[in-house]
Parts: C-alpha cells; sequence; structure tokens
C-alpha cells in the first residue's frame, strides 16, 4: 500500500504529460491515439523494435549518471555531451593506432581510453571548479562547444575516411570491436558494460562509506564540511566519475556500434541524459529505468514521424512536460506533508 | 584609407554589431538575478526567439513584429520560471534546465510546422543600417559607431538606463535589496515577489529580442541551434561583469571582438585549423572565468528562493 501511494503522484504526473502532450498533437491536426500506439509499441511488436530500443538505451544510461553521480554532491554536469565525444575520440585514437592487438588487449584498452579521455574532460571543468570555484554549469557547457570543434577536427584530419561523405574517421582495428550478444538484429555486450556500471554507481552511493561522503556532501554541504568530509574534493571527484561514464558511452558507440569515429555520434543523448537525470530526481538507482522508459519514447518518436509524418521534436516537448508535471507532483506531496 | 584602416574599421564596425545579443543576453540574466532570480535557460530563451521571431517576421513581412512576438515569448519564458521559483519554490536550475529543453525543442518544431520541410530556407529582409546625421561624418568613428542598426544602438542606450535606475533611483535600490536581503526587503514593505517576477518576465524579453537578432541581422533564417551557445556565453559574460550594467557592455564588446577575430580568421585562412579558431569564443571565456569569476561580486541571493516563512536564511 504504501509503494502504491509512493509512486501514485509519479504516475500521475506522467499521465497528465500524456493528456497534455496529446491535446497538443490534436491541437496540431494529428492523430494523439495513433501517435501514442505509435510511441509505446514500436519497441515491443518486433525484435529489432526492442533491439533498437535497448541499444539507445546504453548511451542514455550511462549520460544520465554523468549528470546524477555529480549531482548527488549538488553540482550539476551539464558537459556529458562533450566528455562523451571527447570519450569517443580517445577511444578512436587507440583503435586506430593499435588496431594488430590481439582482442582480449585491445577491447579493454579501447573502453578504459574512452573513460579515461572522459574524466580527463570532465577534469577540467572539476578543476576549475575546485581551484577557483567557477561554476560548473558554465564550464560545462562551454566545453561541449570546444569539443563539437575537436570531433570535426580529428574527424576531417589524417584519420578520414575519404569515401565518406561525413565528417568520419576510418574504422578502428577489427580486434577493437565489442563482442555480439545477438548478431542479427545486432546487440553488442555494450549493454552488459552499461549494466555493470549502473549497478557499481548504485552500490557505490549508496553501500559504501565513499559513496555515503558523496551523498551527504550533496544532502548538507555545511555539515558535511564541519564533520571533516573535505566537500571540494567531493565535487571534483563526482564530476571526475560522472564524466568517465560519459567517456564510456562515447566508447561503445565507437568500439560497439559505428566501429569508427562519426561527427554526431552522440546525437541527443546527453540532453535526454539530462532529462532522464531530473525526472529521476537525482537518484541513481532510479536512472536505468527513466533511461528505458525515454528509450522507448524515443524508438517510437522516430517510428512516428516516419509513419504518421508528425515532427519528432512533439517528443521532446512531452519529455519536458514529464518533467515538469513530475516536479510539480514532488510540490504537491511537500504541500500535504 | 589604407589596408589597416580598412580592415580595422570593418571589424569594429562587426564588432559593435555583434555585441547586441550579448548585451541584451547578459542585461536580462542580470536583471533577473539582481532580485535573486538565477536564469540558466539563455539558450532556450534566444533559440525560441529566433525562431518566433524569424517567422513572424517572415509570415506578416515585418521583422518588428517579428521582434516583438520573439520579446513576448522570452517575457512569458521569464514568467513561468518566475512562477515555479518564487510562488511555486522550485529549485531555479532544475527549472532552468526544464524550460531550457523546452526552447530547444519548440524551436525547432514550431519552423517545421509553420512552414513545413523547405529544401530552401525562406529569408526575411535584414535589418536596416540607421545613419545618424552629422556624427556619421566624422571619419573612422562615423562609419563603426554611427551607422549601425536600430538595436545597436538601442542596446547602448538600455545599457545606460539600466545602470542609471538600478544604482541612482529608490527603486533600483530597492529591486537589489531583493536581490541581497530579500527578508530585509520585506521587512520594510517591499514586495519581494513583484520585484521577482517583473524583473524575471523583463529579462526573458531582452533575451528572447537577443534570439531575435540573429536572424534579423546575421542569417535572414532560422536554422536549429543557430545561437551555438551565446546564451551559456550570456551567463558568463555577467559573472564577468560582476553583476552591473556598464561593465556588461564593456564585456559584450570583449566578448563580441573575439567572436569576430574567430569568424575573420576563419574566412581570411590561417595557418591555425580553422576548428581551434571556432573553439577560440569558448576557450576565452573560461579563461577569463578563471582571473574574473572569484572577485566578481554576486547579489547575495542569487539562485536562492525565498520563503517567508522560514525562520533562517
Amino acid at each position: 500500500m504504501t509503494q502504491i501511494k509512493k509512486f501514485l503522484p509519479y504516475f500521475l504526473a506522467i499521465l497528465a504529460a500524456f493528456v497534455a502532450a496529446g491535446i497538443f498533437i490534436a491541437a496540431l491536426k494529428f492523430n494523439p491515439f495513433k501517435a501514442y500506439e505509435t510511441i509505446f509499441f514500436t519497441s515491443f511488436r518486433t525484435p529489432n523494435g526492442f533491439i533498437q530500443t535497448v541499444m539507445k538505451w546504453v548511451p542514455l544510461t550511462l549520460v544520465a549518471l554523468a549528470f546524477t553521480v555529480p549531482l548527488s554532491t549538488g553540482k550539476f554536469n551539464i558537459g556529458a555531451e562533450g566528455q562523451m565525444i571527447v570519450g569517443a575520440i580517445g577511444a578512436a585514437a587507440v583503435g586506430i593506432t593499435c588496431a594488430n592487438l590481439p582482442p582480449i588487449i585491445l577491447i579493454p584498452l579501447v573502453i578504459l581510453a574512452g573513460m579515461l579521455a572522459g574524466a580527463l574532460w570532465g577534469l577540467i571543468a572539476a578543476w576549475l571548479l575546485y581551484q577557483f570555484n567557477i561554476n560548473e554549469i558554465l564550464t560545462t557547457v562551454l566545453l561541449n562547444f570546444v569539443s563539437f570543434a575537436l570531433i570535426d577536427y580529428v574527424a576531417t584530419g589524417p584519420w578520414r575516411d575519404p569515401a565518406a561523405g561525413h565528417p568520419t574517421t576510418i574504422a578502428i582495428g577489427e580486434n577493437g570491436f565489442l563482442p555480439m550478444l545477438i548478431n542479427q538484429p545486432p546487440l553488442h555486450i555494450g549493454v552488459i558494460l552499461a549494466f555493470v556500471a549502473a549497478i557499481l554507481v548504485y552500490l557505490y552511493t549508496n553501500k559504501t562509506t565513499a559513496g555515503y561522503e558523496l551523498v551527504v556532501t550533496g544532502a548538507n554541504p555545511r555539515a558535511s564540511k564541519v564533520h571533516g568530509i573535505n566537500i571540494r574534493q567531493m565535487f571534483l571527484f563526482s564530476m571526475v566519475i560522472g564524466a568517465a561514464l560519459a567517456g564510456l558511452a562515447g566508447a561503445i558507440e565507437v568500439s560497439g556500434t559505428y566501429h569508427r569515429l562519426i561527427e554526431g555520434l552522440h546525437s541527443n543523448f546527453p540532453t535526454l541524459g539530462l532529462i532522464i537525470g531530473l525526472i529521476a530526481r537525482g537518484k541513481n538507482q532510479a536512472v536505468p529505468f527513466v533511461a528505458f522508459f525515454i528509450a522507448i519514447l524515443e524508438v517510437g518518436a522516430s517510428a512516428m514521424q516516419r509513419t504518421l509524418h508528425i515532427p519528432v521534436q512533439v517528443v521532446l516537448i512531452m519529455e519536458a512536460l514529464i518533467l515538469i508535471f513530475i516536479l510539480l507532483s514532488d510540490l504537491i506531496k511537500r504541500r500535504q506533508k | 584609407m589604407t589596408g589597416i584602416e580598412i580592415f580595422l574599421t570593418d571589424f569594429l564596425k562587426l564588432t559593435f554589431l555583434s555585441m547586441v545579443p550579448f548585451i541584451l543576453a547578459g542585461q536580462g540574466t542580470m536583471l533577473g538575478g539582481r532580485t535573486g532570480v538565477f536564469n540558466v535557460a539563455q539558450e532556450g530563451i534566444m533559440l525560441t526567439g529566433a525562431s518566433v521571431g524569424f517567422l513572424v517576421g517572415y509570415l506578416t513581412e515585418s521583422i518588428f513584429l517579428g521582434a516583438l512576438c520573439a520579446m513576448l515569448v522570452g517575457g512569458l519564458f521569464g514568467l513561468i520560471l518566475a512562477y515555479f521559483t518564487t510562488t511555486l519554490k522550485m529549485d531555479q536550475f532544475v527549472v532552468g534546465l526544464a524550460l531550457f529543453f523546452t526552447g530547444l525543442g519548440l524551436s525547432s518544431l514550431l519552423p517545421k510546422l509553420a512552414l513545413g520541410v523547405t529544401l530552401t530556407p525562406p529569408l526575411i529582409p535584414t535589418l536596416k543600417d540607421v545613419t545618424i546625421p552629422l556624427l556619421s561624418k566624422i571619419p573612422f568613428i562615423g562609419p563603426v559607431l554611427f551607422n549601425q542598426n536600430i538595436l545597436v544602438y538601442i542596446s547602448v542606450v538600455l545599457s545606460v538606463v539600466l545602470w542609471y535606475t538600478l544604482f541612482h533611483t529608490n527603486l533600483g535600490l530597492r529591486l537589489r535589496s531583493v536581490g541581497e536581503n530579500p527578508k530585509a526587503a520585506d521587512s520594510l514593505g517591499i514586495s519581494v515577489n513583484l520585484y521577482r517576477y517583473i524583473t524575471s518576465i523583463i529579462g526573458g524579453m531582452l533575451i528572447g529580442l537577443a534570439g531575435a537578432y540573429l536572424p534579423m541581422v546575421y542569417t535572414g533564417t532560422f536554422t536549429d541551434l543557430m545561437v551555438k551557445g551565446r546564451g551559456w556565453l550570456a551567463i558568463a559574460l555577467t559573472f564577468f561583469g560582476g553583476w552591473s550594467p556598464l561593465p556588461i557592455l564593456l564585456g559584450s564588446l570583449f566578448f563580441a571582438g573575439v567572436e569576430v577575430l574567430s569568424f575573420r580568421m576563419q574566412v581570411g585562412g590561417s595557418l591555425i585549423p580553422y576548428q581551434f579558431l571556432i573553439m577560440l569564443p569558448y576557450i576565452a571565456t573560461i579563461v577569463v572565468m578563471i582571473f574574473t569569476f572569484g572577485k566578481a561580486k554576486v547579489p547575495g541571493f542569487l539562485g536562492q528562493n525565498y520563503d517567508r516563512e522560514r525562520r533562517t536564511l
């Protein structure tokens, strides 16, 4: 009963958002029922649809965690975009230059290079916060724009694939490709990596002392400081972990999905990651579930654009509405207390 | 005129032209922040302003109406921000980010709905230069300063008016007190909520206009993500300018100068790969923040909601 009570406002908020978005779709002279049918069922109608959803779930979960882990300490990492891109660059660089190593070495190396590159990119903003107390929202966002130019430079530089029309590098060594779980439709082991990462983050923040210090810092920085926690170190640390997770997302896209660096491979995942993190209200353990829900919406949205010609942006509005209604439901709960 | 003189005239004219979105968005951010409402949705509001400004301008064939509607939409964003944070007391960053997403989606959705998918984007006429008689005849300074579009003049006048109002009138004193210490302001009978609402709405209007400036002056059309981080840069600029109108005006010149420099060097061809020139404004901003952020005078209650019922601040 208490469980139902706990989730009821949440459920009602999502329902309200769908009703509001449905009215919006109807106002645009489209059929909202058909739209919702496509949005919800595309992921479950065919194996292909389901695997597509899982493949979107992988980066979405990771970039959302890249946002929520720093949020545990009260810091806003808006830079998952850049961290994912630089992670992808790092993974591709190792995958191309060390192409001849055996898979057992190259695969972990590519993944680690991605995580490290992402972490270093995040470290810039984290260090500026640590050393100069510069607002992390600004630095992480500005570094995103720097990373857009950086990936363009790498993808059109010496590794460029001249056969591709779009800025793209040549493929990484075949030994660096992530192994497949299912070949047709393709599903690589990135899904296991993301799953493990999500569990590790959960165990770390909820079950260990070190992770508890992280969460306490976010809950009450002043009290934490009084009790001897170096809160600035916690800020730095949480941001670097988050950035490494975004880097992992980039590495998985390179070594699992595309096998090369492609400009724009980050898609709209990082923006959705922020929405997921906020809908999950910063709770790391809720992120994988919310990410799956959003993955269903996203796969459904592209199908909706293909078959019903409703612009995909409608779904972004829908997601923003879900977020706003969930925030409002919190408020109602607070008033009732 | 010598070559250098021509280059310099051109460079400075472009810099003054490019400072406008920074001024408008920066002053808009500053105004809300001065009462404690920290808007972080600039990028989304500017995108929507650009989109609406262009669409209305195109459909009504009046860029004036376009600019007006962009301001109204920006004001609406400001109103929503104020309602959620002031009346409902929700976290300012979270609401700001939610509004940023909304603006991002809306800006790209609206043209698709209004115009459908077009191969060649429709164009609106760009804003004409207004030549100020006599002054524009002054050598060198004339063409740089007094032969610009109307919004260049307006944005400078606006900055001065804001500076005077904030620091030399009772209204400004009250306004600033709300952001510095809302409890004290409240006890003097100043309506904290009213000030927060009004500054947030006006701030949103300025930010919306800053967005509309891009299609009105630069491109003549709307393209997805055309704001290219100027909204976020405006926040950095506001810190850089210590949340004061006149330093923000000067800061805008600097930000615009870097932008024009980066652009000119890309066009002119240089030894540095153009991607690194694109990075220039963002990296320059981060470097500037290192030197100014710690010293920036920030309104005491920036980003914090005020709840009369709470005992402690």
